[in-house]
C-alpha cells in the first residue's frame, strides 16, 4: 500500500460552497482556543492574551474544553505520554477544528531530537495546520501565526481535519507504532 | 566552626555505632556516607528516629565502568536544617533491594521512578511494576549509561526528512 503523503497541498480551486464559506466567515472571526501546555511552551500564551498584545482582538480567546474549541494549540515537545492525551483533546473536538503546532520541538523534536520519549513531528500523528516557528516563539510571532490562520480558514485552507478524516488510517499506524496503543490506562484512571 | 562541629559530632556518632565505608561533605549543611547493603535500613531507621523525619529523594546513579548501581537517599533533619546521603552500591546485572516504605511511606514514588528508569527492583513495593512515566515501555530502562536514546528515537519516532541542497564548486544547487 502507498504511504500517503500527509502534505496539505492547496487546492487551486475553493470546493466549498456558498454556506460553508458564510460559516467559515464567521468562524474566522470568533475563534476558541484550546491551549494545551506540553513542555516548555507555557509562558508565552500569557503576555499573547493579556493586554499588552491582546490576541483578543483578533477575536480569538482560550477555551476550557476542547469539546467547546476550534483550534488545538500544542505548545512544544509532546512526550509519549502527553501525546496520547493530546490525541484524545483532538478526538473530542467537534469539526471543522484546526492545529497550530507551537515551536521548534513540534516541527522535528528540537533540542530533544534524540530523547526516547519525545516525539519527532507533530504532523506526523496529527495534521498540523499552522507552525509558529522559534524556540520560543515571541508575542509577536504567535499573533502573526494566529492572523494566518484566519487568513487561512477565510480562504478555506486550513483543512487538516479533513485530511486526518480521509487518511485516518495513516495517522492511525503511526500513532500506534510510537505510541503501542493510544488508549490511556494509567492507575488513575482504575 | 558551628557547622563543621555538628557534622563532626554526627559522622563521629553514626560511625562509633555502624560500619561506615566512607564519608564525604558536598557542601555545607550535606553529608555523604557510603554503607554496605544490609546496613541501609538500620541507618535510615536510626536516622529518622534522630530527627531525619523527611526522605527529600531516593534516586539512582550508574556507575557503568565499575558495575554497580547506586542508590542515593537524601534526607533531611528540618530542626538542624542538615541534609545526609546515604548511599549503596548494588550488582548492576541484577539490582535488588529492599523497600524502605516501613521507615519513609513516601519513598514508594521514589522506588517506582527508580524502578522504571533505572532497573532496581524493590522487593516488597507492590506497585513497583506499574508504569509510572513511561508507559507500554517496551526497552531497557532508559537511564542506564548503555541505552541508546538516539537509536530508540530513531525507531519509535519519525523523523523528519529534509532534503539537502548542494552548492556545486561550479555554483548553482546540484
Amino acid at each position: 500500500m502507498e504511504i500517503i503523503s500527509n502534505n496539505l497541498e492547496k487546492d487551486k480551486k475553493d470546493m466549498r460552497k456558498v454556506w460553508e464559506k458564510i460559516g467559515d466567515y464567521f468562524r474566522a472571526n470568533s475563534i476558541w482556543m484550546m491551549w494545551y501546555c506540553t513542555g516548555c511552551g507555557a509562558i508565552e500564551m500569557p503576555p499573547t492574551m493579556t493586554s499588552r498584545f491582546d490576541m483578543e482582538q483578533l477575536g480569538m480567546g482560550p477555551m476550557a474544553t476542547p469539546r467547546q474549541a476550534d483550534v488545538l494549540l500544542i505548545t512544544g515537545y509532546l512526550s509519549a505520554k502527553t501525546l496520547r492525551r493530546v490525541i484524545y483533546s483532538y478526538e473530542q473536538m467537534q469539526d471543522p477544528k484546526y492545529v497550530i503546532g507551537f515551536g521548534s520541538c513540534t516541527i522535528n523534536g528540537g533540542i530533544y531530537y534524540d530523547s526516547y520519549a519525545t516525539m519527532k513531528q507533530l504532523d506526523h500523528y496529527l495534521p498540523v495546520d499552522l507552525y509558529i516557528a522559534g524556540c520560543m516563539p515571541r508575542p509577536e510571532a504567535v499573533m502573526n501565526g494566529f492572523d494566518t490562520l484566519i487568513s487561512m480558514i477565510k480562504k478555506g485552507e486550513a483543512k487538516g481535519w479533513k485530511h486526518y478524516q480521509e487518511n485516518y488510517d495513516w495517522y492511525h499506524e503511526n500513532q500506534l507504532h510510537s505510541l503501542g496503543e493510544v488508549y490511556v490506562k494509567d492507575e488513575f484512571h482504575e | 566552626m558551628l557547622k563543621m562541629n555538628s557534622m563532626n559530632s554526627i559522622y563521629e556518632n553514626l560511625n562509633s555505632k555502624f560500619n561506615i565505608l566512607s564519608v564525604d561533605y558536598p557542601d555545607d549543611m550535606q553529608m555523604a556516607i557510603d554503607l554496605e547493603e544490609k546496613d541501609i535500613h538500620t541507618v535510615l531507621a536510626y536516622l529518622k528516629s534522630d530527627g531525619y523525619t523527611q526522605l527529600s529523594i531516593l534516586t539512582c546513579v550508574d556507575w557503568l565502568k565499575e558495575g554497580v548501581l547506586q542508590l542515593v537517599y537524601v534526607i533531611f533533619n528540618w530542626d538542624s536544617g542538615i541534609h545526609i546521603l546515604v548511599r549503596t552500591k548494588l550488582d548492576r546485572d541484577k539490582p535488588l533491594f529492599r523497600t524502605v516504605m516501613e521507615i519513609y511511606p513516601g519513598a514508594e514514588f521514589y522506588e517506582r521512578d527508580v524502578h522504571e528508569f533505572f532497573g532496581v527492583e524493590f522487593e516488597g513495593n507492590e506497585r513497583s511494576y506499574k508504569h509510572l512515566f513511561l508507559e507500554l515501555w517496551d526497552a531497557e530502562p532508559p537511564m542506564r549509561k548503555d541505552f541508546d536514546t538516539q537509536a530508540y528515537s530513531d525507531k519509535k519516532y519519525a523523523p523528519r526528512e529534509y532534503k539537502s541542497k548542494f552548492i556545486s564548486e561550479k555554483g548553482g544547487e546540484k
